[in-house]
Formats: C-alpha cells, structure tokens, sequence
C-alpha cells in the first residue's frame, strides 16, 4: 500500500456508496410489507407514508373539478327530450351499444374532438373468457371503443387494475385486448408509478386517494362495468367497477358505500354503461361456472352513474335501496335511484 | 523488419482476446435475456432452459439421483464435447459467473507474493465428488454451488427485484415533473411486463442471497478467479475432463524465460519452476499467456496424452473424504427433524410434491422467476438445510394464480411438472385454514368476505354463512361467517395474502393431507 490514488478513492467511494444504495435497495424488496400494499383495514384511510409525486401536482388537478358541482355528473349537459336512461334489449351486443348511445343523444353528447378518453370495463380476474360473466363483454367495450374514436377521440385507452391475476393476462383471457385493437384502441397496463394521493374535497368519509393519474386527466371517463353478484356489496355495479381506478382496494370495505360514493364523485365518468349481455347470479365476483351465467342480452346506459345502477339492480329481483353504495350515492347527491321518476327510454334491438 | 511483424503478430494475438470478451459478454447477456425471457407468456420453456440444460454438472447429477435421463439434458453433451476438444473453454469464454468474476478483476498492478496454496484447488474436486456421490444416493443439497444455478439465483431473488425497485423510485422521482410524465408512462408500459414485473415482488432475505454473489466476487481480490479455481464444482468436472482434452497451453522454444505469461494468468496455473507448463484442468484457455508473451512462447497445438496428473487433482484421499462427507451429511440429515415430520408451511409449486421435489430440484430458482406474484420463494428454514433454496410458496408474499402455470412450464428439470392449466387448477397444493380468534367475522363480528370474495374457485371453496350474534357491546348483529370447504379447496393461497388482517392472515394455507 503506497499511496491512496484518485482513482482507487473514487472506486471505493463508487463500491461503498453503490453498497449503501444496493443495500436500501435490496431490503426494499424483503418479505416486510410495504406502503405500496398496505395490509390493514383500518377505519379511517390511513395514507401510506411513502410518495415521491408531491401532493402540488396533484393539486390542480383537483382543482378542474369544483367541488360544487356534484350534482351534475355529466361533462355536457344533456340536450332537450334526451331520457335520463336507456335500456337496451335483444341484439348483438355492438347493436346494443349503437342503439343505446343514440337514443341518450349520441356518443358525441359526452366525446368531443380531440378528447382523451379512457374506457373503463371491468377486468378484475385473469382466469376465464368474456363467457363467464366475470368480465365485461368485449364487443361492448370495443364498440365505444369505435364511438368514440369515430367522434374525434384523439386517443382511447382501456385499462383495469385486476385483483386477481395480472392485467396483461387479464385483458387477454377477457377477450377485450383483441376486440379493443381491432376497434383502434389501446390497452395499458396501470403503472405503479402513476397513482397519485388525491384529495377528495367531497369526500364524507374518503378525504385522500391514490387515485390513477390518467383517469383523473382524461377529458372522459366512460364506465363498463359488468353486471354481476358480489358477497359484500350484493351486486357489482358501475359504482363498484371504479375500485379499479384505485390502488388500496383493502381500505374501501371499511364503509363500501359511502367510499364508493366518495371516489365515483372524484372520478366522476362522463358515460356509465351496464353490460347485462351476460350477468353473474352468484360465485361473483370471480365466477367460473357456466351455470350462474344468464344471458340477458341487456345494456344499460346513463350519465348517471347510480340511476344505471339502479336500473341494473333490478335485473337481479333487487330494488335499488338494497344496494349499500346507492343508497349512499343518493345521501351523497351523487345521483338518482327513483326510476319511477325517471325519464327511461326501452328500445328493442333487431327483433 | 522483423521487429514490426513481430509487433504486428502481437497486435493480432490481441485481436483474439477482444473476440473472447465479445464472446464472453454475448453469453453473459444471452443469459440474462433468456432469464428474462423465462416469465409466463415469455419466450417458449425449451429455449429459456438451455444455459441449465448446457450444464453438464446439473444434468449429470440429475440423472444419477433419479436414474433417467430427460432428453432436453442431452444438449449438455454439447459442453462436454466443447470441453474435450478446448479444455476449460467453458469457464473462460462462455461461463455467465466466470464473466462476472473477469469484469470485477482487480487491476493486477502487484503480483501477489503469496497465492494461495495450490493444494486449495483440491476444494473444487472434493465438493464434486461429493456431489456425485451424493447425487448417487439420491440427494442433490451440493448443487447450490453450481454457477449456473448461483447466476439464475441471484438474478431472480436479487438482482432483478432490486432492478425492479430501483428503476420504479427513479420513474416515481422523474414522474414528479410534468413534461416526463408521457415519456415515464410510455417507459413503464414498454418495461412492463416484457422485462420488469407489474407488480413489485418481494423476496425473503435478499441480502443473504445479494451476500453470497457479492462473497464470491470479492473473493478475486484474494486472487482473481478464485471461485473457478479453488471452488467451482463444474469447473473441477471439466477441469477433469480437460486432461484428455485435444487443444492444450504448450510453452515452445521461443521462450525465453521472462515470467510474462504467469503474471497475466488469471488462475495462477503457470509454474515458473516447471518451464512455465500449466495445468489443462485449470487452463480456461483465455488466451492471455499467449497473447502477452513477447516472443512466440506459447502455443496451443493439438495434444492426444493425458496431462501430468498433480497432488490437487482428485485421488483416493479425496474420494474417501468425499464419500465420508456425503454419507456423513446424508446420515444427518435423515436425523433432522425435518425428516420425521414436515413443517406445515412447506407449501411446494404445483404438482411438485407428488413429484419428490426434493430428489428432482437442482436448486436454480428459476421457478421463482417465473412467478409473476412472487410466490415461489427460496426456502430457508422451511425445508431444512437439506433442502435449502428449494422453492416454496408464501402465500402471505405472493399467491398462486388461478391463470398461470408458469413455474412447471419453465423448470428446466420437471421437478415441478410442466402441467397444463386446467391440470394446474385441479392440483392441491394445500388447505386453508381460518384462525377463527383472528377473523373480523369470527372474532369481531363484522362482514369482510375478503376470502370469499377472492377464492378462484368456480363454485368457491369458501362458503359464507349468515348469522344473528350478540356483538361484544351486547347488540344484535348480522355477520357472513367464512367456512373453508377443504374438499374443494386447492390451497392456492389468494385468500391468505389478500386477509386484511394485519401481519399474519387469519386465513392460512398449511400443507394439504393427514398422516396415515
């Protein structure tokens, strides 16, 4: 050992400090649970401790939306005679999707040109095809796929965050990847990075999300849920579908109703679209037998995303009051449930 | 004139060791490809499996324990016949580790005065004998110290999730900024999944394994390559091999004596006092003698003899500490408490138990690479040290999805057996359990349905029933009671990991059956 030269300082400097940060590293991937999957439920939404985006840049955001307009839930408001809800029966499933669109006004009434659009379906397990009612319908999910593009939508993007399974393997076994690019739309899958801690000035009982950034940018939000049974929550719905917009699902089974409510008024789509083609009686959310399938050839379209709820309550001998997060959504002036009230337009595709 | 072709001799000499780091760094980045082409819906398993299939160590020891022979291991007669012909070449051209050890090779500005002594190259032969015989008897424990199954470890269990963790809090850090954030987005959908998983995984003890790798590096700073010349169980096979090989180091005429050669040597074979000969068993043929030598010293002409044989190569001695040693270790471990009764969470990758994991697991780990929910762990304890680093599910780090079967596509050994999907689903791999002190439902009355809600199964293995109780303030309540039924339940472990009960689940999976 002579003398200690620059170069061999700096590659004991470049070998310690590459330890030190190898080492965080490392014990960042330990079995230890970490903020990125908090394990608890606990009653009030305790925010993991860990974010690099700061919360300015989610400030503006929030601010697009004032917080007053709740009541309203739509981007545009609805022209003269348009019906509150449509019910479409007994067609293919893009016919379904036609009909129903035009006769709430047209796809145009919620996509205007140059619109970012993010179409939303429910993708929530990886394990079967589209026929198991556990998944949205692809057909459904690619024709606003089509609507919209063909209403000037610069660019439409599909996207859920499955809980059981991956998402790639999700939106492949589904059935929608293939519909989707057919239709000219594109599939992401939601990045960890891209959840941002959001507030939610409106919040009753949720006051601070991780919240997708892109579903909180995008100029529309459409809303494809499936129809299906669920233990908890009784029915999954368009309420329900929006836990995939969100990364800490545990948290919202404290109080479902309200949080839901809470986050579908953050989240607010423009568009909600019921795919009854196929609902799930039982065995939901993740189905698998054929047996709890029954096809019903239905769609339900609303601006409203607990009048479409309501609607599709009802296809399960369900009155809308039955259902927790209506209920709440109602409290909350976050929509309607009175169908008898309600403007409801019945059309019959093709025979 | 004869001073610049013998300048123009060197220059091309030199030419041939840039080849060789080309070629070396191609087969370090060839592995490295196909072990991150070895995920679900990755490349095809055949073409993922061929760096463990090349090894003749695994393939041999393999075969001995379970007495048959797969035809996929056949391709390490591939490396044999390389090794016949060039010796050591494995080591020095293609071998991933021996690559790594080259890149982080402290600068040789001193020779060191004391190498260590040359009887330590025996270790390498000992460790492999051991492994034979051991193998013979049925135990493959020793084949934690193969490179390759060391390289595709550490990748899986350290490397790559670190990767994964460090390149997430730099897209996190560059997401802040409003101009990257399309550029981040567009980065992250093209990174994941192809190369870095969705989700982030998560593996026990990383620093043990991160350890382990960083040991045998530093180890060169001892003397360069000394894993391969003191330690390498596959280098001591082919080093054993090397004696009959066709194409050996030869010192020439030309020689004139200056010790150039054996300062350059990166095994330290070249013996000033026997006329600078080497050892074809240490030779890695790497050309660096050669093309250092200021003369024309050194050649590598075609031999047909068999090398001098030396104190270190394996012998009697070595035979009988190695028989000792395996009979010795088998013995104990047939003693360990591990073998009278298994530990309840010794939860094996589909398929596996039936299948004798044990006998059949080179230890690669590259099952764990193909989880994509990070699973498949290393055991530790669980197994006992005899089957340290076998796979194991955790299911409170990782499930076992209901899609995937990727662990017994990808296992190069078919320790886990490559079944299909629907076979997959039907295979039991353990019981859950619910620890009724613990469950929101049970013990504080109030509805969660988290495991109801997550059982794959198409007619769910958990059952909810409903019930009226007296709640702790003494008020009635009604609550959805989970019930495992564990005739349908295939263990997969889903309901566990998504518990939201704090730290341990209050639904556990606990290997499946009774005794008798």
């Amino acid at each position: 050992m002579s003398h200690l030269s620059r170069r061999v300082f700096l590659r004991w400097l470049a070998a310690s400090l590459g330890t030190a940060a190898g080492g965080e590293l490392l014990s960042a991937c330990g079995g230890t649970p970490t903020p990125d999957r908090p394990l608890a439920a606990p009653t009030k939404f305790a925010a993991p401790t860990k974010i690099t985006v700061p919360t300015a840049m989610a400030q503006p955001a929030a601010t697009l939306m004032p917080s007053d307009t709740l009541v309203s839930p739509t981007t545009t408001a609805a022209p003269a005679g348009a019906p509150d809800l449509v019910v479409a029966r007994g067609g293919e499933p893009q016919a379904l999707v036609q009909q129903a669109l035009k006769a709430l006004g047209g796809i145009e009434r919620f996509v205007k040109p140059g619109n970012d659009v993010i179409v939303k379906p429910n993708m929530c397990v990886a394990y079967h095809s589209y026929e198991y009612a556990a998944t949205t319908n692809p057909w459904v999910v690619a024709e606003l796929v089509a609507l919209c593009l063909g209403a000037g939508a610069s660019r439409v993007r599909v996207m859920d965050y499955p809980f059981g399974g991956s998402a790639d393997e999700a939106y492949q076994r589904s059935g929608i990847k293939e519909q989707v690019e057919a239709a000219g739309g594109s599939m992401e899958v939601m990045s960890r990075v891209k959840y941002v801690n959001t507030d939610l000035p409106d919040g009753v009982d949720l006051h601070k999300c991780y919240i997708y950034d892109d579903i909180l940018k995008a100029d529309v939000v459409i809303n494809v849920p499936i129809a299906k049974h669920h233990s908890l929550a009784r029915l999954t719905l368009g309420m329900k579908n929006l836990m995939g917009t969100i990364r800490d699902r545990e948290m919202m089974h404290a109080d479902l109703g309200q949080r839901l409510t809470d986050l579908a008024g953050r989240v607010r789509p423009a568009l909600t679209v019921v795919d009854a083609v196929r609902i799930l009686m039982n065995n939901g959310p993740t189905g698998g037998n054929l047996d709890d399938v029954k096809k019903l050839d239905t769609l339900i379209a609303s601006a409203d995303i607990v009048a479409a709820d309501s609607y599709a309550a009802t296809l399960f001998d369900l009155k809308p009051d039955d259902l927790a997060y209506i209920r709440a959504g109602v409290a909350s002036g976050l929509g309607r449930s009175d169908l008898s009230n309600m403007k409801i337009e019945e059309i019959r595709v093709g025979g | 004139m004869a001073v610049n072709a013998k300048r123009n001799s060197i220059r091309s000499r030199k030419r041939w060791l840039a080849l060789r780091k080309i070629v070396q760094m191609t087969a370090l980045l060839t592995f490295v490809l196909l072990f991150i082409a070895a995920r679900r819906d990755g490349w095809p398993p055949d073409m993922v499996n061929v760096p463990l299939r090349l090894d003749p160590l695994a393939m041999l020891v393999y075969s001995l324990a379970t007495r048959t022979i797969l035809i996929g291991s056949l391709l390490a007669l591939i490396t044999i016949g390389l090794t016949l012909i060039f010796g050591r070449a494995w080591c020095g051209w293609l071998c991933p580790l021996g690559t790594v050890l080259d890149i982080f090779t402290p600068k040789r500005h001193r020779r060191k005065q004391s190498s260590p002594p040359e009887k330590l190259r025996a270790v390498k032969y000992v460790l492999l004998l051991t492994l034979i015989i051991a193998a013979v008897l049925g135990n493959l424990t020793l084949m934690i110290f193969d490179p390759i199954t060391i390289m595709a470890r550490t990748l899986s269990i350290g490397v790559w999730p670190a990767f994964d963790q460090a390149i997430t809090s730099l897209e996190r850090t560059l997401y802040g900024v409003p101009f990257l954030q399309e550029p981040i987005g567009s980065f992250d959908n093209l990174m994941r999944p192809a190369v870095l998983p969705i989700e982030p995984l998560f593996y026990r003890d990383t620093l043990l394994f991160a350890a382990v790798f960083i040991g045998i590096i530093a180890l060169n700073w001892i003397a360069s390559r000394f894993w391969c010349r003191y330690l390498c169980p596959l280098g001591g096979l082919l080093g054993v091999i090397s004696k009959v090989a066709i194409v050996r180091r030869e010192v020439r005429e030309d020689c004139t004596q200056c010790a150039a050669c054996g300062r350059v040597c990166p095994t330290d074979t070249i013996q000033p006092d026997k006329n600078f000969a080497s050892d074809p068993a240490e030779c890695t043929i790497c050309l660096d003698c050669w093309a250092f030598c200021p003369q024309s010293g050194v050649g590598f002409p075609a031999h047909r003899s068999r090398a001098v044989w030396n104190d270190y190569d394996p012998n009697r001695r070595q035979a009988l500490i190695a028989i000792g040693a395996a009979v010795t270790g088998l013995a104990l471990f047939k003693s360990d408490a591990t073998a009278r009764r298994e530990n309840p969470q010794l939860i094996r990758p589909p398929g596996a138990r039936e299948n004798d994991l044990l006998d059949k697991c080179i230890r690669c780990n590259m099952c764990s690479r193909a989880c994509p929910t990070g699973a498949i762990q290393p055991s530790i304890t669980e197994a006992g040290l005899v089957g340290l680093w076998t796979p194991v599910l955790v299911p409170r780090i990782g499930y076992c999805d209901y899609s995937c079967n990727a662990c017994g596509q990808v296992c190069p050994v078919q320790a886990i057996p490559p079944l299909s999907l629907d076979e997959k689903r039907q295979r039991v791999i353990g019981r859950a359990y619910i620890d009724q002190n613990r469950c929101i439902a049970w013990a504080d009355h109030r509805d969660c349905i988290v495991c109801e809600e997550m059982c794959p199964l198409p007619d769910k293995a958990i059952k909810l029933e409903k019930v009226n109780v007296l709640n702790a303030g003494g008020t009635p309540v009604t609550v959805q009671l989970p019930h495992v039924n564990r005739d349908k339940c295939i263990g997969c472990g889903i309901c566990e990991y998504k518990c939201p009960v704090n730290s341990t689940a209050a639904i556990r999976v606990y290997v499946p059956g009774t005794v008798g």
